[in-house]
């Protein structure tokens, strides 16, 4: 297996505003690699930076320090003018919020990344059609956001990014907020969805049985700054039950040496 | 959903929704009311301060038919339009342009927002006086009066687009001018309609004040000639016209911005 997206010594701080000192680093010596068709978790404490280190994968924000290699090619992290969002297209980004249009209906939504990049064809529809059923909002196409529930406003910003098909899709806590029944439903799809295409996927969030339960491998945050605490292979075989997981004897051991590592 | 759709939707099983019908009925007789009234002031206060409603109909009847009507209303439409478009133009125009250079927005800002208080009524002298009596005055007041709602609902609207929108748009690959026209346009045309609220009436209140002192046609006009003649009925007829044509500037402003903003989860109630 290749390594696909490689982090060095990370370092983040924010700037300075005058007449105030610049603020702590929120991430300083973070390193770790990503393998082609892995799905890694990461784990920290709130307020840890995992938003900031997603966002600097992503490109949507400087680093203070240290590289990020895509394919072995450094990407252009160190100042803000020079960021590619996206790496062009290749670094999808779930984010926290779902951040649809409001003006944009469901199926609009999902087919605006394919819209912009040129891709809009009948080859590419019909494969948006596919995933809106995949996920269960067959019939609510033509819904504006506000209409959708959070759920399926969730759904829907998750195959946003899964229709154009980029390399790597970054997913900050993307089912932080919502209810546990609904969480383990998408965390089913996104695992049937994962399973049909493989994905390399870089996961965060601040659940541990949630980062067991999808990830091949887990890092552990420590407090800020944030580096790596530690890193736990996921040896659960796969497919795995979302539901049944939480008795699986693997993954109580696995629950508590990373709980114990989670300050 | 909108509160009247949920209304009706709960009223369905029961039969017939008779609510709406009854504010119709209400609004009617609320109508006639109003007309009561008038009648009534006109006979206590004397038709020659008080118009009698009847009289104002059949005048109204008359200039319809004498062309009258037509061209007066059709030269306020025409200057108001005008003027309109200029306020429009640069209320747009300039919060886009001061975006890009964050700080000189905020070196002229207090400018700005001390310029909004200046009254502008107060400066049609000094129009006449700089500009000469035409058309010019008008419509610089016009502009004015259109200029500062536009402007502050834009400038407004510009600062509140969600950055994390434009994010995303840059994730998927769009380009600078598809998020412009995507994601700020759209993220900006609640405000623009809620200040073209504001400016559309305000541009034909201003044409018409501007009708009163410079010129001899359109609405503004006739309602000063009429009453330099005595003519209270023609003062009142005026202001029906000018009533009705603000009316119905603003039911098509309405009827507009709904077909563009179909997606605001907004409560149709609360529209004006």
């Amino acid at each position: 297996m290749s390594v696909l997206l490689e982090v060095r010594d990370l370092a983040k701080r924010f700037a300075t505003r005058a007449g105030r000192e610049p603020s702590p680093w929120i991430i300083q010596g973070l390193s770790f690699s990503v393998n082609e068709g892995e799905f890694l978790t990461i784990i920290g404490p709130s307020g840890g930076g995992k938003t900031t280190l997603l966002n600097m994968i992503a490109q949507i924000d400087a680093a203070s320090g240290g590289e990020i290699r895509f394919q072995s090619q450094l990407a252009p992290i160190n100042d803000m003018k020079s960021l590619k969002p996206g790496l062009n297209c290749q670094i999808g980004y779930v984010t926290q919020e779902d951040n649809l249009l409001p003006w944009r209906t469901c199926l609009e939504n999902v087919l605006f990344p394919l819209l912009v990049q040129g891709k809009l064809n009948d080859e590419t529809r019909a494969r948006a059609q596919t995933l809106i059923r995949a996920v269960g909002l067959a019939g609510w196409e033509d819904h504006y956001p506000h209409e959708l529930s959070g759920g399926m406003r969730k759904r829907t910003s998750l195959i946003r990014t899964l229709v154009y098909d980029p390399p790597v899709i970054l997913m900050d806590e993307p089912f932080g907020a919502l209810d546990a029944q609904t969480r383990l439903q998408l965390q089913d799809d996104l695992m049937r969805l994962w399973n049909l295409g493989k994905k390399t996927i870089v996961f965060v969030t601040h659940d541990i049985s949630e980062a067991i339960a999808l990830g091949d491998r887990t890092l552990v945050l420590t407090r800020q700054p944030s580096s790596v605490a530690g890193e736990h292979r996921i040896t659960i075989p796969r497919p795995r039950d979302i539901r049944g997981i939480l008795t699986h004897p693997e993954f109580i051991e696995l629950y508590q040496r990373i709980r114990a590592q989670v300050q | 959903m909108s509160n009247a759709e949920q209304t009706m939707d709960l009223a369905a099983p029961n039969g017939f929704n008779w609510r709406p019908y009854i504010v119709r009925a209400g609004q009617i007789a609320f109508a006639v009311f109003l007309i009561w009234v008038w009648k009534a002031g006109s006979q206590s206060a004397g038709e020659m301060f008080v118009a009698d409603p009847f009289k104002v109909w059949d005048r109204l009847l008359k200039i319809a038919a004498s062309g009258e009507l037509g061209h007066h209303t059709y030269v306020t439409l025409k200057i108001s339009a005008i003027g309109f478009a200029i306020g429009c133009f640069f209320g747009v125009g300039l919060p886009f342009v001061l975006r890009r250079l964050p700080r000189f927005t905020d070196a002229i800002e207090p400018f700005i927002m001390a310029s909004v208080g200046v009254p502008k009524y107060a400066l049609i002298p000094l129009f006449i006086l700089w500009f000469g009596i035409n058309d010019a005055p008008k419509l610089w007041l016009i502009g004015l009066l259109v200029f500062y709602p536009v402007f502050i609902a834009i400038f407004a609207g510009i600062r509140g687009v969600d950055s994390r929108l434009i994010n995303m748009a840059r994730v998927v690959g769009a380009s600078e001018s598809r998020i412009s026209r995507e994601v700020i346009w759209n993220a900006l045309l609640p405000f623009f309609f809620s200040g073209l609220k504001i400016a559309l009436p305000r541009a034909v209140s201003a044409a018409i004040i501007g009708e009163f002192l410079v010129g001899n046609e359109g609405i503004g006009y006739y309602i000063e000639h009429s009453r330099q003649q005595m003519d209270v009925t023609g003062a009142f007829t005026g202001i029906i016209v000018a009533t009705a044509l603000v009316l119905i500037v603003n039911s098509a402003l309405v009827y507009i911005d709904r077909k563009f903003s179909a997606w605001r989860p907004t409560d149709r109630h609360m529209e004006l």
